[in-house]
């Protein structure tokens, strides 16, 4: 049993209510964030966080602390039982979660659990070693998190887990690459071969040449895909979007809607992944299937949702601080191709490379029309080659477009990390192949690489 | 607060036995509370308490921090330690040194006529549906609620002398409608969307925003956008309105004038910034009307403060004068100081907005439309993307009105606009003056690795930019 499971069972025996559930959630982490090839910013990070929702006479009821002593979990018990007793009745509350099996997964490694300060400083130079011809700016992190969960209803759930990711920009005044990676296992990251990665992108990026917005057929590398599908999964494959018509899949299950060469699962099993076996209602996590060669399939549902909808929860519910945005996918998985990065080139034949994409911003959910820039390693495709280096370019894409024609799909997936740490520390990843499409809209040109 | 205040100083004792040359310690509890509706149903009750110790060392140069749960002392002490070892082992390349400050004792405390958490939840519950009821109406699919409340005691001492008590309040909130019709879905939000505004003050300034009075009007715009035509695109005169301009604000000039995105600190993340230290008095930032000040003493402000995370005094700074920058945003290490902010006792302080305001103009909000023949009115921001010097940018508004003859007309919906920082602040040729000018606060400002989201508020009244390109 994890600390934290006892902590949810000491939380749950001191609550007052018909019914209760405990989450808790617990990080133990580093993070040595480098600019100018310097570590200027390293922070250690412990915390654990305990949230009790009660019901009491059909009210309900919630309160969130990190003090975990008895003391502290009383007061929790007090303030929770406040908030249900002036809360009105609540007739659509679903329930807490039944007890289920737990999918057996992976996800823990004690030798990146085992990491200190020192190692991760060490891990951090490493990168910085990486590469000497340019400013290094990004950062390594490791850490551990546990979510546990315990009811009146049953569950008894827990899972520790672990992360690491190294990110790394290459820059100076004239030029910036970018590369990064992701895993559970320290193992499965190379620092200085991601510095090498954005310091051989940077190299390339010198003297960018002019370019006139307009449609464009593009090669997006695996970083630029993920980020692209986590903004329109928010919207698109999200139970509530659904139910409120802000999804493009709304009114489109069954139907074909992208490239018969795509198809998208939440994949929170894949060993490839970050693996999670619970969500943040203690339901089970689940493979889903959201679009399958084209053809629009399903949405993610937490409880809330799955009951306005009259299905069952597909084990989607995210932190308590973002349950009012509906059930998210993160851990979205698109399937890979047979096309190498020089295939894809070949493909798009006349075109444009995008590394990376920076600063999104969904101007129509419905639609899926995303604005943003590229950034760190944008390049003219000409004769099926990468060619000359571009500025940042500014771009507004329908995404069911991007994906509608997909002449090359890549055959090698990427694990893309998908936060940038807010709150609590709740590892997401994007398993992704670069992709190909033929449209691909410039609406208006930036600046240039570099600093 | 003298039981916080002895575990800084505990945590400032270890730090410099561990072999620190500087250190600042903050010990915060804190309490967040959000009370959310959603189609007629309370959705959530988010009440998040929260405490514990974070410590910031220098040794040898170079930066350390660790936080501790535990506000004790064994807490303060360990994160001390951890805070210096992590320093030791990230070691320096470059020599670190703060700007001095003057030793003191400060205190604050947020004037509130209304202490939010004396307002029942269920209160709060049923003003939020109260207000949902109001905005619904045939077409409206989606109606949904929210108000917060915040308390924040933190104590702070460094080893340069400087102990602080404050203690912050903040309240906030705001309503949205979804309306669908014919596969057209639009949405509407009242004051802003993204949770509303909030200001530094009691439950009174939810009582000021009048959520359920505004509401139907809020619901009948939702369905209306259903069925207007989409803004047609071109370069003409727009007027943005105050929420507007605050989100023009905030992203074209508040974050390019950090100082530590100009120093490349922030390059991997959110970016850098077109202006550098040579700018300082030479850039024409825009027009002439232009005036922004960053003011840490702002009245109802979320950036108001006794002292900043690192023990700098609040104090009102001209950032840009009449279109000329005079200023940035900076830091004790980076040669000034009084914008460092940390979001929690779990981050290190970072080069923060504070509260930066447009200034105002002068003149109503007729005025400024009674001046443009041809035009588009946009208000209430709905998207926002900007690159990462913070130069080719494009928003987008809820509701767009067309100007014609200095008269409002039609309304337009899925309205955006594009340009390039200098140019467009330099097409500024009309800003409305003090009694249009008002404080917006947000909450959602994000910067950091690991993420950091600011309170930051802006003021500022509507304002007319000319030649802009409009739609893509």
């Amino acid at each position: 049993m994890t600390e934290s499971l006892e902590a949810a069972e000491r939380a749950l025996a001191a609550a007052e209510g018909d019914e209760a559930e405990v989450v808790v959630h617990a990080e133990h982490s580093g993070l040595a964030r480098f600019a100018a090839s310097e570590i200027h910013q390293p922070t250690l990070i412990d915390n654990a966080i305990v949230r009790l929702r009660v019901v009491r006479d059909g009210r309900v009821g919630s309160a969130t602390t990190n003090r975990l002593g008895d003391e502290g979990l009383r007061d929790l018990a007090v303030r929770a039982a406040e908030a249900a007793d002036s809360a009105p009745k609540d007739s659509s509350f679903p329930g807490f979660a039944p007890s289920g099996a737990l999918p057996d997964v992976e996800g823990f490694d004690e030798e990146t659990a085992a990491l200190a300060p020192e190692e991760q400083a060490r891990l951090a130079r490493a990168a910085l070693d990486g590469a000497a011809d340019f400013g290094l700016y990004g950062y390594v992190t490791s850490g551990v998190t546990e979510l546990a969960v315990a009811s009146t209803a049953g569950v008894r759930a827990d899972q520790r887990s672990t992360d690491v990711s190294v990110l790394v920009l290459a820059a100076d005044e004239g030029a910036s690459g970018y590369a990064a990676a992701t895993s559970w296992r320290v193992a499965g990251v190379d620092p200085a071969a991601v510095a090498a990665e954005a310091a051989d992108k940077a190299r390339r990026t010198r003297d960018p040449q002019p370019l006139e917005p307009g449609p464009y057929r593009a090669v997006l590398e695996a970083y630029a895909v993920a980020e692209l599908l986590d903004y329109f999964a928010f919207d698109a494959f999200n139970g509530q979007g659904f139910l409120e018509e802000r999804s493009y899949l709304a009114g489109r299950i069954g139907e074909r809607v992208f490239d018969e060469r795509i198809s998208i699962a939440d994949d929170p099993l894949d060993p490839r992944g970050l693996p999670r076996a619970i969500d943040f209602e203690g339901t089970p996590k689940q493979r889903v299937e959201l679009v399958e060669r084209g053809v629009a399939r399903g949405v993610v549902w937490d409880r809330t949702t799955a009951a306005r909808a009259g299905r069952e929860s597909t084990g989607h519910a995210v932190q308590p601080e973002y349950q009012t945005y509906g059930a998210i996918p993160v851990s979205l998985s698109l399937a890979p191709g047979d096309a190498t990065i020089e295939e894809l080139c070949e493909a798009v034949g006349d075109g444009l490379y995008v590394t990376r994409l920076h600063y999104l911003g969904v101007v129509a959910p419905r639609e899926g029309i995303i604005t943003g820039m590229t950034r760190d390693g944008t390049f003219r495709v000409r004769d099926g080659k990468p060619a000359e280096p571009l500025p940042n370019l500014r771009f507004t894409v329908a995404v069911p477009e991007v994906l509608a024609d997909v002449p090359a799909l890549g055959r090698d997936l990427a694990l893309v990390n998908r936060t940038d740490f807010y709150g609590e520390r709740t590892p997401a990843a994007a398993l992704v192949p670069a992709l190909a499409t033929a449209r691909f809209t410039v609406t208006g040109v930036g600046s240039g690489p570099g600093l | 607060m003298p039981r916080v205040r002895a575990l800084c100083a505990e945590a400032l004792d270890a730090a410099v036995a561990s072999g620190a040359t500087y250190a600042d310690a903050r010990a915060v509890v804190r309490r967040d509370q959000v009370v959310a509706t959603r189609n007629g149903a309370l959705a959530s009750v988010r009440d998040v308490e929260s405490e514990g110790v974070g410590v910031r060392v220098l040794v040898d140069g170079a930066w350390g921090f660790a936080c501790d749960r535990r506000l004790s002392e064994e807490g303060a002490r360990e994160a001390a330690r951890r805070a210096c070892a992590f320093a030791r082992a990230a070691g320096a390349r470059t020599d670190r040194r703060l700007e001095p400050v003057e030793a003191q004792s400060a205190e604050y405390r947020t004037p509130v006529s209304v202490d939010p958490f004396s307002i029942p939840v269920g209160t709060k519950a049923e003003l939020c549906l109260r207000a949902e009821e109001a905005m619904r109406q045939p077409g409206v699919i989606v109606t949904s609620a929210a108000v917060r409340a915040f308390r924040e005691l933190k104590a702070l001492a460094t080893t340069d002398g400087v102990e602080a008590d404050q203690d912050r309040v903040e309240c906030g909130g705001g309503i949205d409608a979804i309306a669908s019709a014919d596969g057209v879905v639009q949405a509407r939000s009242y004051p802003a969307g993204f949770g509303g505004w909030s200001a530094q003050a009691g439950w009174e300034f939810i009582e000021e925003l009048a959520l359920e009075r505004e509401a139907p009007k809020i619901g009948e715009q939702a369905v209306a956008l259903t069925r207007a035509p989409v803004c047609p695109a071109g370069r003409t005169t727009v007027v943005l309105d105050s929420d507007q301009m605050v989100a023009q604000l905030h992203e074209s000039v508040g974050h390019p004038i950090e100082l530590d995105r100009i120093h490349g600190a922030e390059a991997a993340y959110a970016g850098t910034s077109f202006l550098s230290p040579a700018d300082l008095n030479a850039l024409q930032y825009g027009s002439e009307l232009m005036s922004v000040t960053a003011d840490a003493t702002l009245k109802r402000g979320l950036g108001s403060f006794a002292v900043d995370d690192e023990g700098f005094p609040a104090r009102r700074e001209t950032i840009v004068e009449a279109g000329v920058l005079r200023s940035f945003l900076s830091s004790r290490e980076l040669g000034g100081g009084g914008s460092m902010r940390a979001d929690s006792w779990s981050r290190m302080p970072l080069v923060r907005m504070t509260n930066l305001s447009l200034e105002p103009g002068e003149g109503s909000f007729e005025e400024l439309v009674d001046g443009v023949a041809d035009g588009i009115y946009l208000q209430t921001n709905k998207s926002w993307s900007i690159d990462d010097k913070r130069l080719n940018f494009q928003f987008g508004t809820q509701l767009a009105w067309e100007i014609k003859g200095g008269k409002l007309g039609r309304l337009f919906r899925d309205a955006t606009y594009t340009g390039i920082t200098p140019e467009f602040w330099g097409s500024l040729d009309a800003l409305a003056g003090p009694e249009e000018w008002v404080v917006i606060g947000a909450t959602n400002c994000g910067k950091g690795q690991p993420g950091q989201l600011a309170h930051v508020s802006h003021g500022a009244s509507p304002g007319r930019f000319r030649d802009v390109q409009v739609g893509t």
